[in-house]
């Protein structure tokens, strides 16, 4: 539309890019000027300084478009009619001072169309000046920029949107951080947290408590120059430096320490690497039980029942002792039922005496302290021994023992011989309408086994697991045979000890297979 | 063979009387100590065949009584059984160089055919 306009008329007061006035051709380049002026999307004013008030003079087709008035409700009024009520604007002084400076400037406003409706408005004001450098007239150019305003409104309740929710999260993130915090302070356990130069990061009170130390000499040392170096242990260097690399986590990691100011300590460690992508990496996290106090309790238990049970053991000794030489002195005239009476006193005596071995075994197994003493010896002799005097004790059974295993093992012989002695004395008790007890040793691979074989009532499927815990009876038997029930659970720790197996393979009706595997291969078993 | 003597050191007057009774009608001689302390000056007088020792017993233990005996020349060889009550009485004995070990409460039976069997050698 513009190109037209140049094609047909010729500028000629526009030469060499100035203009120039001559009377013929001024109306002309008037009319082609206001025709220019009205083809702009710009609303266009001019404002005469000469006159009060700065009324506006002249507007072009864009600034009606844009305010929505017309001409002739533009012309004589100052700008600031377009503010309608919106006065108090701080861009107004911007305004009023480049009109008393007779200066440039450009502000972005709030302006109300003649129906109301708001616009935003950004206004580049420059001044015209006569020769002598008085302010003549203003020139307004408007753009209306109530789209970008928008758009850039819009932005910044995004972002205030954003900001607050940033809020919130870090609120609740903080709120998290400091559940999980009241959580670390308030176990019972105590914690260090580590970077990867063994410096103490965070402790948690416990820790504070159990080792009577502060925060302020704790945080941000080194862990092996804590209180004069008194966390310079060798067994814990050897956890973070040597175990943990290779293996993460490790657990129950036993540490015996002499504290100087706490005395001496046994702890139980857990430690952890761990790693937050991209926030910190190879940090040593240590949980530590103080477990002095619990093995104490369990050292005075195992003392108060080893005397307990040398103690009682003591008087049967004597009672047992008596009723053998009653059984001597009575003379055969004497009758059935006195005899019969002295015997059932000597069994129980017995089963007294057993009780008592029992209650020892089990509370030692219960609290881990059962002690091995290994030694090298002949199994297969121990075993026939074992056997031997088990059938010199029993007249209704036969033990017939077949088969080779080692004259070479070593382990607690023992333990092993107990294993052995109530295999056999169960097969007996559990099979009184059979003549015979088989027992079988061989060698399986690097294992050798023992089987213990009854032909008794055997056991039912659901209850062969459960007969190897303690206390647990074969139902219908704890009435026929009374006993404590502890007899395999202790046998199955004693072989798990040894690094083997013990197992049962039965059938109601058809007896009872008891098998025990023990690793003949002692060194790999160690490094197992 | 009546004219060994045995020593029984037990600080349990009921087994002292026990083995007291029952040996002495096998024919030996019996000496029956209760305090471990006079166990030396009782073997010096009476120089027995064999000693039946306890373990635990207060101020001088077996194993202590043991000890000393076995490093005394005149008593090193001087057979000696251990009785005791003690679930580690089999290992400390051994340790302490006892000839024989039988768990409390023994067997009569046993313990006089081993007491025969150690004397006679």
């Amino acid at each position: 539309m513009f190109g037209e306009i140049l094609n047909n008329y010729t500028l000629d007061s526009l030469k060499n890019g100035e203009f120039t006035l001559s009377e013929n051709s001024i109306k002309q380049d008037l009319s082609l000027l206001i025709q220019a002026l009205d083809s702009s999307i710009s609303g266009i004013i001019l404002t005469d300084n000469q006159q009060p008030d700065n009324p506006i003079i002249y507007c072009n087709k864009a600034f009606e478009f844009i305010t929505g008035y017309k001409r002739h409700e533009i012309i004589g009024h100052n700008c600031r009619f377009l503010q309608k009520e919106d006065r108090g604007q701080k861009e107004r002084s911007i305004l009023r001072k480049a009109v008393e400076d007779g200066a440039e400037c450009v502000v972005e406003m709030r302006n109300y169309q003649k129906n109301g409706t708001l616009f935003w408005n950004e206004l580049y004001m420059s001044p015209i000046k006569d020769e002598q450098g008085n302010v003549c007239y203003f020139i307004g150019v408007q753009n209306d920029i109530t789209r970008r305003k928008k758009a850039e409104q819009e932005l910044l309740h995004q972002q205030n949107i954003m900001e607050s929710q940033i809020q919130e999260r870090t609120k609740s993130l903080k709120e998290s951080e400091d559940y999980l915090s009241s959580i670390v302070q308030t176990v019972r356990e105590s914690l260090v947290v580590l970077n990867p130069e063994f410096e103490v990061l965070s402790v948690n009170d416990h820790f504070l408590k159990t080792f009577k130390v502060s925060r302020e000499e704790t945080e941000g040392k080194l862990l092996y120059e804590l209180g004069n170096g008194q966390w310079d242990i060798g067994k814990l260097k050897e956890l973070l430096e040597n175990i943990l690399p290779t293996n993460n986590p490790v657990e129950e990691f036993e540490v015996e320490h002499d504290f100087p100011h706490i005395g001496k300590k046994l702890m139980l460690l857990n430690a952890h690497r761990i790693e937050l992508e991209g926030q910190y990496k190879d940090r040593i996290l240590i949980a530590i039980e103080d477990i002095t106090d619990r093995r104490e309790i369990e050292r005075r238990k195992d003392d108060f029942l080893s005397i307990a049970s040398h103690e009682l053991k003591t008087p049967l000794t004597t009672i047992k002792g008596y009723i053998q030489v009653m059984q001597r002195l009575l003379p055969d005239s004497v009758g059935d039922k006195l005899k019969e009476i002295l015997n059932k006193t000597g069994i129980y005596v017995e089963r007294l005496n057993s009780l008592i071995a029992e209650l020892l075994d089990m509370s030692k197994i219960q609290t881990g302290n059962i002690e091995l003493h290994k030694e090298t010896f002949d199994f297969d002799k121990a075993i026939h021994e074992a056997v031997e005097n088990m059938q010199a004790a029993t007249k209704t059974h036969h033990i017939i023992i077949r088969g080779h295993a080692t004259n070479n093992y070593t382990g607690d012989e023992s333990h092993i011989i107990q294993v052995i002695n109530n295999l056999l004395s169960n097969a007996i008790k559990y099979a009184p309408d059979s003549e015979e007890v088989q027992v079988y040793l061989s060698r399986v691979s690097n294992f050798l086994k023992v089987s213990v074989s009854d032909k008794g009532m055997g056991i039912k499927i659901e209850e062969q697991k459960k007969i190897f815990d303690r206390f647990y009876r074969v139902g219908e038997i704890q009435q026929r045979f009374p006993g404590m029930g502890i007899g395999l659970y202790v046998c199955d720790q004693i072989i798990k000890n040894h690094g083997g197996t013990l197992w049962v393979e039965s059938e109601p009706g058809n007896g009872s297979t008891f098998s025990f595997t023990l690793p003949l291969d002692e060194g790999r078993f160690n490094e197992q | 063979m009546s004219n060994k003597t045995i020593l029984i050191c037990d600080d349990d007057e009921g087994i002292l009387d026990m083995l007291e009774l029952i040996l002495e009608e096998t024919g030996y001689k019996i000496i029956p100590i209760k305090n471990s302390l006079h166990i030396y000056d009782e073997i010096e007088k009476q120089n027995p065949d064999l000693i039946l020792l306890d373990l635990w017993m207060p101020v001088l233990s077996g194993d202590q009584v043991l000890r000393t005996l076995r490093k005394n020349p005149e008593t090193k060889s001087l057979p000696v059984i251990v009785i005791s009550a003690s679930r580690e009485g089999e290992r400390i004995a051994n340790e302490a160089g006892a000839n024989l070990f039988l768990a409390k409460p023994f067997d009569l039976d046993i313990l006089i055919d081993r007491v025969q069997e150690i004397i006679a050698a």
